[in-house]
């Protein structure tokens, strides 16, 4: 995975670390580095759905990549830090976040890659809840999707308990992530890859 | 207020967020397009309490049609709706048919799914699930 050791000045060049570490010999289809809100991830994925349309994606796969792109920028904006509120935002409104996504190709399947810099005590719960994924079989994820939909809700009013199991239950391997630590921060870059 | 004095309720499709057409004297309750709005608890929530507030003062007991033609929701969203077709599944267990139509495309496996969760979950919901092909 990526090296722990590598430092960097800003969250910004670890991103490009990444991303230069996975283009390589891949085809990337999409990429995004930025501040991400709610008007952006609009925009952008209305270009992610033409640009998947474009390169003859199935149907039934267009759908998936669509789906696991909007839970993992969302989640950009729910979870991030370095979070930018404007004047004029209502309680939840205008929320702006930094991160990082792209859409990569290989042997006919699309790999989406997703970084966000998170607070280690958030880092720490979506650990767990990435580990006990990978615990499971694809009928067990039904099974929880199933079961979290049916709960009430929890205190993540925002619904990322269901992100994960609705993005894994469209994956076609388990969820691979990763947190590299941010020096000098109380922050974690987590990194999320996601196979459909 | 009665339930024939409450206004139709409308909210114009936006990039993320579905076009509600709940016109409530003729009893036809309307859900199109995509959703993912940035808050879903906000979004559906204030939409749910419109809903349970007609269906509170509603005794007419005449039948509610509800149709829904949604081509993607995201997970908050997906929560909140089964919170909404608990709503209309309890009016229905009460004594008022509540006619569910779920509109999807037919390969649209997601979609079609969910439908037959709440199919299964609210079984006072009379529900018809519709392919429509692309």
């Amino acid at each position: 995975m990526i090296s722990p050791v590598l430092s960097s000045e800003t969250n910004r060049s670890l991103h490009w670390l990444i991303f230069s570490q996975w283009a390589g010999k891949r085809d990337v289809i999409f990429y995004y580095e930025g501040y991400f809100s709610q008007t952006i991830i609009a925009a952008v994925a209305d270009a992610v759905k033409m640009r998947i349309e474009h390169v003859g994606a199935a149907s039934k796969t267009q759908r998936k990549l669509f789906s696991s792109f909007i839970e993992m920028t969302q989640n950009i904006i729910h979870y991030s830090v370095d979070a930018y509120t404007r004047d004029d935002s209502a309680v939840f409104g205008n929320e702006v976040r930094h991160g990082s996504v792209y859409i990569s190709t290989e042997q006919g399947r699309y790999h989406l890659h997703c970084a966000n810099p998170v607070h280690v005590d958030v880092a720490a719960q979506l650990r767990a809840k990435l580990e006990h994924l990978r615990t499971l079989t694809g009928d067990d994820i039904k099974r929880e999707y199933k079961q979290c939909l049916r709960a009430d809700t929890d205190e993540d009013s925002k619904g990322a308990g269901l992100g994960l199991l609705t993005v894994a239950r469209d994956a076609s391997e388990p969820l691979e992530f990763d947190f590299i630590a941010i020096p000098n921060s109380d922050n974690a870059l987590f990194y999320l890859k996601a196979t459909i | 207020m009665q339930a024939n004095q409450m206004n139709d309720l409308y909210i114009a499709a936006k990039p993320s967020s579905p076009e509600i057409d709940f016109r409530f004297q003729d009893r036809l309750l309307s859900i199109t397009g995509e959703a993912y709005p940035e808050n879903a608890a906000v979004f559906w929530g204030e939409i749910i309490g419109t809903v349970r507030r007609f269906l509170s003062l509603d005794d007419s007991r005449r039948p509610i049609t509800v149709n829904v033609a949604l081509s993607y929701f995201n997970s908050s969203s997906t929560k909140m709706l089964f919170s909404l077709f608990d709503a209309l599944n309890e009016k229905a267990a009460q004594g008022t048919a509540v006619i569910l139509n779920w509109y999807h495309d037919e390969d649209d496996d997601t979609i079609y799914e969910f439908g037959q969760e709440l199919c299964e979950d609210f079984t006072s919901l009379s529900f018809n699930d519709h392919a429509t092909q692309s």
